[in-house]
């Protein structure tokens, strides 16, 4: 199973700390939006690997756009 | 009301792996940053002479005589790097905090007696005026621990005298006394002159059998008279003088406690005195902590050390506010006021080791497209909208009707601006605000966990609230400006930017002076500086944040001068609705 990671605002990737096929777990950062001159941290859902990263550090988002996909290990299992 | 406080509701998480594993570079760094606050508070703890040298002397430095004194593991201290005026001691030479004394909360103060014999330095006044004004907020006693040689002579210049100078604490322990707030004090080694009026001040002298107090010492007495100017002949009369004096200082306890009486006790030895301090402790005014708990005492639901992990260094990252209340109050458990209105604020009843306690802080997180209502733009949490501001002033009004104290946890950029921030009255409401707080005579304290912005800094329970702030402690997080730095450069430097624009002339030169004030605001916002001046009155690590929340709860419910039955308290209703 997967699940879908979205922007919960609009603003800029300032920083992407996973890649592809990276193992993560929940509750993990793995990336971060600048907006309002603030960071907000972009959590892992679940325990999983990273199946895709829809966006790289600079990348203007907008609200719901989609930021990465995990494969849910709970899934593999 | 066990309905409503034996179990309130539960609210924060445990943290999970993931949390933890991208946490521990933050760990790291606010350790790494509180390592060098206790680099800076064992330099003021070895200022002066060696302890060897002082118990060599047959005397106690003032940190033994604390230690004592106090009950194990109940001191808090406060202002231990306060040294506004810049000393090459590193200290104004008064160490204070709050503690238990024989299971009392007191407000404790004593003269470093490594430093000058206890001498008047710089900024001492200033560092006393806040204990006096702790005690009068907390109404609780204050032990004194007197061993004052008085002025350091060459800089008497700078605190001897005016609205706020040397002399001014002697009238605040006379404000207490006519409070009904007792000043106990226990007295050592040579205090003349200002010395002598420490020593007479306080309401009860302990006095050690080595001790004097006197209007004026061996140096003013034995050099009162010169010619107008010194030559050898003076200079021998005064060393004949002088020897005389030493010999038989003025004002010791063959005078004051064996003629005058002002001494109420003489002790042989040092600890003597600090046991009567003990004695009389156990009898000064204070309800049992039962007259006032909610519920029995509990510990929070998760680790406070998680702390390390939810406050972020950087101030500019997001975090939940609720997962770092939840480490700091009983039993991670809470009654929010208003969870549906002003989203950028938390305001909540909690308890405190069983008692009950306002909590406000500001919330760190992404408000939504539709929040400001009154904006086309959206909100972030830290700063403040026109619902927080209302939902403040509620509650704090409420606190007041029900004589709650207030604690404030503040991290505020500060409020909205522009026209839409001012039609929707931010201006009235703020100062509004100010109004609410001043009216409601509760204590309150201010955990500062990182930024404190503009005029948020005062509308969140900051201490330029005199009257009401006990006392503000803050985090290596913690930083203090008017704005950030960076901000402050652009407020300065647009025009002129535009200006040498138009005339074609280079801009580094401007973005240079941008850079270097923004660096400026840096050094200046920085925990160390803010606890030197005095902005912050402690800096406390992660782990110790409860334990001085448990102090103030514990002192505020100690002797409280006026009551709210709990049956009659309307916030808990009002909440449950």
């Amino acid at each position: 199973m997967t699940q879908t990671i979205l922007a919960p605002l609009d603003g800029k990737v300032f920083q992407v700390m996973v890649k592809p096929g990276d193992t993560v777990e929940e509750d993990e950062e793995i990336l971060v939006i600048e907006a309002m001159k603030m960071e907000t941290p972009i959590f892992a859902p679940c325990d999983g690997a990273v199946k895709e990263i829809g966006v790289k550090e600079g990348d203007d988002v907008l609200e719901n756009d989609i930021l990465a996909v995990i494969d849910s290990k709970s899934n593999e299992v | 009301m066990r309905s409503y406080f034996e179990k309130m509701t539960t609210f924060g998480h445990a943290l999970k792996k993931g949390r933890i594993k991208s946490t521990e570079a933050n760990l790291a760094g606010i350790k790494k940053a509180e390592d060098e606050i206790t680099e800076a508070v064992d330099r003021v703890k070895l200022a002066g002479f060696s302890e060897e040298k002082i118990n060599a002397r047959g005397q106690m430095t003032v940190w033994q005589r604390l230690e004592y004194l106090v009950d194990p593991g109940t001191w808090r201290p406060l202002h231990t790097l306060f040294n506004p005026m810049n000393n090459v001691e590193e200290t104004t030479n008064v160490i204070d905090g709050i503690g238990k004394i024989s299971g009392k909360w007191a407000v404790i103060i004593g003269f470093d007696n490594k430093v000058m014999a206890g001498a008047w330095l710089p900024g001492q006044s200033e560092n006393i005026l806040r204990v006096t004004d702790l005690a009068k907020r907390l109404n609780i006693p204050l032990v004194w621990l007197v061993n004052c040689s008085g002025a350091k002579l060459t800089e008497q210049e700078k605190f001897y005298a005016n609205r706020r100078g040397a002399g001014t604490p002697f009238f605040r322990h006379a404000e207490l006394e006519q409070m009904g707030i007792p000043v106990l004090a226990g007295i050592y080694g040579t205090n003349p002159a200002g010395g002598g009026y420490q020593s007479i001040s306080p309401t009860i002298l302990f006095a050690h059998k080595d001790c004097n107090m006197a209007v004026g010492g061996i140096g003013i007495v034995s050099g009162m008279a010169p010619k107008g100017a010194f030559d050898i002949e003076a200079a021998e009369e005064i060393i004949e003088k002088a020897k005389q004096f030493k010999a038989k200082p003025p004002g010791s306890v063959n005078v004051h406690y064996d003629e005058t009486g002002f001494f109420r006790y003489v002790f042989e030895d040092e600890t003597g005195v600090l046991d009567r301090i003990k004695e009389y402790m156990k009898d000064m005014p204070a309800y049992a902590p039962k007259f006032f708990r909610v519920a029995d005492p509990k510990e929070p639901a998760f680790p406070v050390d998680d702390l390390y992990r939810l406050i972020p260094l950087n101030p500019k990252r997001v975090y939940d506010f609720e997962e770092v209340l939840a480490r700091l109050v009983d039993a991670g458990e809470h009654m929010e006021f208003r969870p549906d209105y002003g989203p950028e604020v938390y305001a909540g009843l909690c308890k405190v080791d069983g008692f009950l306690m306002a909590c406000v802080g500001n919330r760190q997180e992404y408000l939504g497209k539709n929040y400001p209502e009154y904006a086309d733009y959206p909100g972030m949490g830290g700063k403040l909208y026109r619902q927080g501001l209302i939902k403040l002033n509620e509650f704090v009004t409420l606190c007041g009707r029900d004589r709650v104290p207030i604690i404030w946890f503040q991290d505020s950029s500060g409020l909205d601006v522009g026209d839409a921030a001012e039609r929707a009255e931010l201006l009235g409401l703020a100062q509004g605000l100010v109004y609410s707080i001043q009216q409601t005579d509760v204590p309150m304290m201010l955990l500062l966990l990182r930024k404190g912005t503009a005029s948020a800094h005062y509308l969140m329970g900051g201490p330029t609230a005199n009257r009401h702030n006990a006392f503000t402690i803050g985090t290596v997080a913690s930083e203090i400006y008017v704005m950030h730095g960076e901000t402050a450069a652009v407020a300065t430097y647009s025009r002129r930017l535009v200006k040498e624009k138009e005339a074609g002339r280079p801009l580094e030169p401007i973005v240079e002076k941008m850079n270097q004030l923004a660096e400026e605001y840096h050094e200046k916002s920085r925990p160390l500086f803010c606890a030197k001046t005095g902005m912050i009155d402690e800096i406390v690590p992660m782990r110790d944040l409860r334990t001085y929340l448990v102090a103030f709860a514990g002192a505020a419910y100690q002797n409280p001068k006026s009551i709210c039955p709990q049956h009659h308290l309307m916030l808990p209703r009002i909440i449950r609705g």
